[in-house]
């Protein structure tokens, strides 16, 4: 008691909250996780505090124990993990980080929990107001099944679900993937908690859908004066609602600080460093000097005969058989998105940017750029020559003259192949030059050099490289095959932010000394901002807004560009 | 655990040593003396050697009988679940490759195979090729191929469409290479795990036709139809023309289970950290 007195009393001048006891206060948790090959630590010496109707944000990269500091408070470690030593104390009594069952009426009542897969978290077999209605009915038994009903609609209405009533019976398919958090959100509510711990909340979200999902989450810590640790690997969340932030890696607090002394006026270099990652949008004010040369570049850059032109092409989603077909399960159905009349011109040796957000047709449209995907309509001619696009690519000859990188590279590489394998097979049948010879070992070797990545590596196999790694492995191979346009489809969404800006800045530097043309698909504005002359805009299925970068971002009066530009919080902004 | 590896590692011993270490050779008609048909275990023969458990009622030595007819079981069952994991592998990863009516062809194959009685395949196979080893084999492998098919496919097809599957068509690799050098390594795992225990099926399945006297010639006996030899005995209390055989063949497909759901437990990649 005297110790945790004294600690206290040293941590004073972090957090300016001691006045009433914190609600919540982890002291010098360390966990780790036993394996059969030893013992790893997870969290070394975590200590924080968490006053009422606060939000705190974690934040980090992968690795760096965010989630479990989480699960910790939670009681939802795995039984590998084992706490050597600290204690977590909720409103003045001390939990077990091991323990459901001893703190069961404590975590689920008073500390809820929202995840980021706000799929998984809802029962798709149970309409949603029964799921809000039984979760209340758990945590509050003395409810009448009406009042638990009436306290339902009212969760669901303080959540923003329109018309609570009507939808109480609809299923959780039918609701959008911000609605859905939003009632996972209410399930959260539910027994009045004072902690919410909510584990990337808005990750799976699209940028304009997280904003109101965040906006809400203040609006309701406002409101009610629950607390909230979000744990996030966002600057761009933290900056928008939290009050403070723990910044953390490998398991250490790097950090703490009020959030806007962490933004401001970072002292630690990873802080630094981690805020300098973050891809910044810079919107030119008009009549800004500069912005009148943009149009005429791009328009002398369209004058010039463009390497690549996509004419109407367009997709419909997989119709739902009642022939012979379906029945003997002919015909694959994958999950398609409508394109309608969509056209693209990619000047030469230019680096064009698609943004939209999931749906809107924009990773559809590279496929079918790239010859994997057949549309319904639709041609694409690239240096002279055209292409169908309703035939498949390997029959029109469309397919290996584009090359892709992919999101994400921990499935985009051959598990079974060394890096090495991976790379000559895509100079011997993606180039066509040198089979297996001298030439195509160094031919492996020098792009590892100038993407920055050790030789020795060439013997490997994926899982053994980091996820930066990995996606550089993937630049090179596309880069070998010497293709004269690349797609790039969100090459940086499944990275760290300090890795992003890393693999950005190759991406750009490689292309353009190759001579290369490339199409880089995103939903981040700052990094299309940052790599690409022109852009073009989806919004389902639909070219919405285009131009050059430039006027996009600064003069473009398209609503919906418009909003996409205010979704991105304001601090990384200028 | 370690007490069936050892025992099927001692029953794979003397299978191979087989020639070496039995008393008789069965298969010789010149080394059996019919007028000892059915002795007893303990009998001393003519050949000068114990009959430790007997004769059947060809007056072959029940101890040499086991020992040829554990190769028998063991090469049927073995070349038979290899043959059919080749075929059933490469069917359903190329059923998930292709799609369409490459797809809908092998996987009503498929059902049409799972939806019948595995015996009653095997019987129609073996009545209609006719009897011998090599079409026992073939019937087994007709038999064993469908769960291979069935469980390869459902892994490519989520292999299919990972984006390593696009890149590999994006080099305009030859269709062969990306089936077996992208595709098959990595959709095999989970039945690959199937394999030992097949062999068990086969074991039993073999011996089950051999039963039925439908397996090997009746010249060449293998556990199975060792067992079936001494059948009309037992009435008489000559027990030891059955009795031996089957404990052997109860042994061997034990172990081979156990050993298998062992070796299946271990390479199941869930119980790996990858």
């Amino acid at each position: 008691m005297t110790m945790e007195r004294a600690n206290t009393a040293k941590r004073l001048p972090f957090f300016p909250y001691p006045a009433q006891s914190p609600l919540l206060r982890v002291d010098k948790l360390s966990l780790r996780y036993v394996s059969r090959t030893g013992p790893t630590a997870i969290l070394s010496d975590v200590s924080f505090e968490l006053g009422r109707g606060e939000i705190l944000g974690v934040i980090g990269e992968s690795g760096a124990g965010k989630s479990t500091v989480g699960n910790a408070i939670l009681g939802l470690l795995a039984p590998e993990f084992e706490q050597t030593s600290g204690t977590i104390a909720f409103d003045g009594k001390v939990l077990d980080s091991m323990s459901v069952g001893e703190c069961e009426a404590l975590r689920g009542k008073r500390i809820s929990a929202i995840f980021q897969d706000h799929t998984a978290s809802l029962d798709p077999l149970m309409s949603i107001g029964a799921q809000v209605e039984e979760t209340c009915l758990v945590l509050d038994p003395s409810l009448s099944r009406g009042a638990a009903r009436a306290r339902a609609i009212d969760l669901l209405a303080r959540v923003g679900i329109p018309e609570p009533e009507r939808r109480y019976r609809s299923y959780p398919h039918q609701f959008s993937g911000g609605q859905r958090q939003r009632i996972v959100i209410a399930i959260a509510l539910a027994g009045s908690p004072d902690i919410i711990i909510a584990d990337e909340p808005t990750s799976a979200l699209d940028a304009t859908v997280q904003k109101q999902v965040l906006e809400l989450l203040r609006k309701l810590v406002d409101e009610t004066g629950v607390s909230v640790i979000l744990v996030t690997h966002d600057m761009g969340v933290v900056s928008e609602i939290t009050d403070r932030v723990l910044v953390m890696r490998k398991g250490h607090v790097v950090e703490a600080d009020d959030t806007a002394a962490i933004l401001d006026h970072p002292r630690h270099d990873y802080t630094k460093s981690l805020l300098a990652a973050v891809p910044r949008l810079r919107i030119p004010a008009k009549g800004e000097s500069g912005e009148g040369v943009a149009p005429s570049s791009g328009e002398t850059a369209t004058v010039e005969r463009p390497l690549l032109v996509a004419e109407a092409i367009s997709k419909e989603f997989m119709p739902q058989g009642f022939g012979l077909g379906s029945v003997l399960g002919i015909g694959q159905k994958r999950p398609g998105f409508g394109l309608r009349d969509v056209g693209i011109r990619l000047p030469r040796g230019t680096i064009t940017g698609i943004v939209g957000e999931s749906g809107s047709g924009k990773t559809t449209f590279g496929r079918i750029l790239a010859g994997l995907d057949t549309a319904h309509e639709g041609r694409i001619v690239i240096g002279g020559h055209s292409f169908e696009a309703a035939t498949s690519g390997r029959r029109s000859g469309l397919l290996g003259r584009v090359q892709m990188i992919f999101q994400d590279p921990s499935v985009s590489l051959n598990p079974r192949l060394t890096i090495a394998e991976t790379l000559e097979e895509s100079i011997r049948f993606g180039a066509r030059v040198g089979s297996g010879d001298r030439s195509a070992t160094e031919a492996a070797g020098a792009m590892m050099d100038r993407l920055g990545l050790a030789r020795s590596l060439l013997a490997r196999h994926p899982h053994q490289l980091s996820g930066g790694q990995k996606q550089r492995v993937c630049i090179a191979r596309a880069l070998l095959a010497n293709p004269e346009i690349i797609v790039a489809d969100e090459p940086t969404s499944a990275l760290d932010v300090s890795v992003q800006a890393e693999i950005v800045r190759l991406l750009k530097e490689t292309i353009s000394e190759k001579g290369m043309t490339m199409v880089f698909i995103s939903h981040d504005l700052a990094i299309v901002q940052a790599m690409c002359s022109a852009v073009y805009i989806f919004k389902n299925g639909r070219v919405e807004d285009f131009g050059p970068s430039d006027f996009i971002f600064s003069r473009s009066d398209n609503p919906y560009t418009r909003t996409l530009i205010a979704a991105r919080p304001e601090r990384f902004t200028c | 655990m370690t007490a069936s590896k050892v025992l099927l590692a001692s029953y794979i011993l003397v299978a191979i040593a087989a020639p070496l270490i039995a008393p008789q050779n069965p298969y010789d008609p010149l080394q059996i003396f019919g007028w000892e048909a059915s002795s007893p275990p303990g009998t001393m023969g003519s050949g000068g050697y114990l009959y430790l458990l007997g004769t059947d009622g060809l007056g072959r030595d029940i101890v040499s009988t086991i020992l040829y007819g554990l190769r028998i079981s063991l090469v049927v069952a073995i070349v038979s679940s290899a043959i059919a994991a080749l075929i059933g592998l490469t069917a359903g990863v190329s059923a998930a490759y292709f799609g369409k009516w490459v797809d809908a062809t092998i996987m009503r194959l498929v059902d049409l195979q799972l939806s019948l009685p595995t015996i009653l395949i095997a019987l129609i196979a073996i009545v209609t090729l006719g009897p011998g080893i090599d079409r026992i084999i073939l019937a087994l492998v007709i038999v064993q191929w469908a769960t291979y098919a069935r469980i390869a496919r459902g892994v490519a097809l989520s292999e299919v469409k990972k984006p390593y599957m696009d890149a590999a068509r994006l080099m305009r690799l030859p269709t062969s290479r990306v089936i077996f050098r992208h595709l098959l390594p990595n959709s095999i795992a989970p039945a690959i795990t199937l394999i030992p225990i097949e062999v068990g099926h086969a074991v039993a399945l073999e011996a089950t036709l051999s039963f039925l006297g439908l397996g090997v010639p009746i010249d060449k006996p293998s556990l199975g139809s060792a067992v079936a030899n001494g059948f009309q005995y037992l009435m008489t209390g000559q027990y030891w023309i059955s009795l031996f055989p089957g404990l052997a063949l109860f042994g061997l497909i034990a172990c081979i289970n156990l050993v298998g759901e062992d070796v299946r437990r271990n390479l199941d990649p869930r119980s790996q950290t990858r």
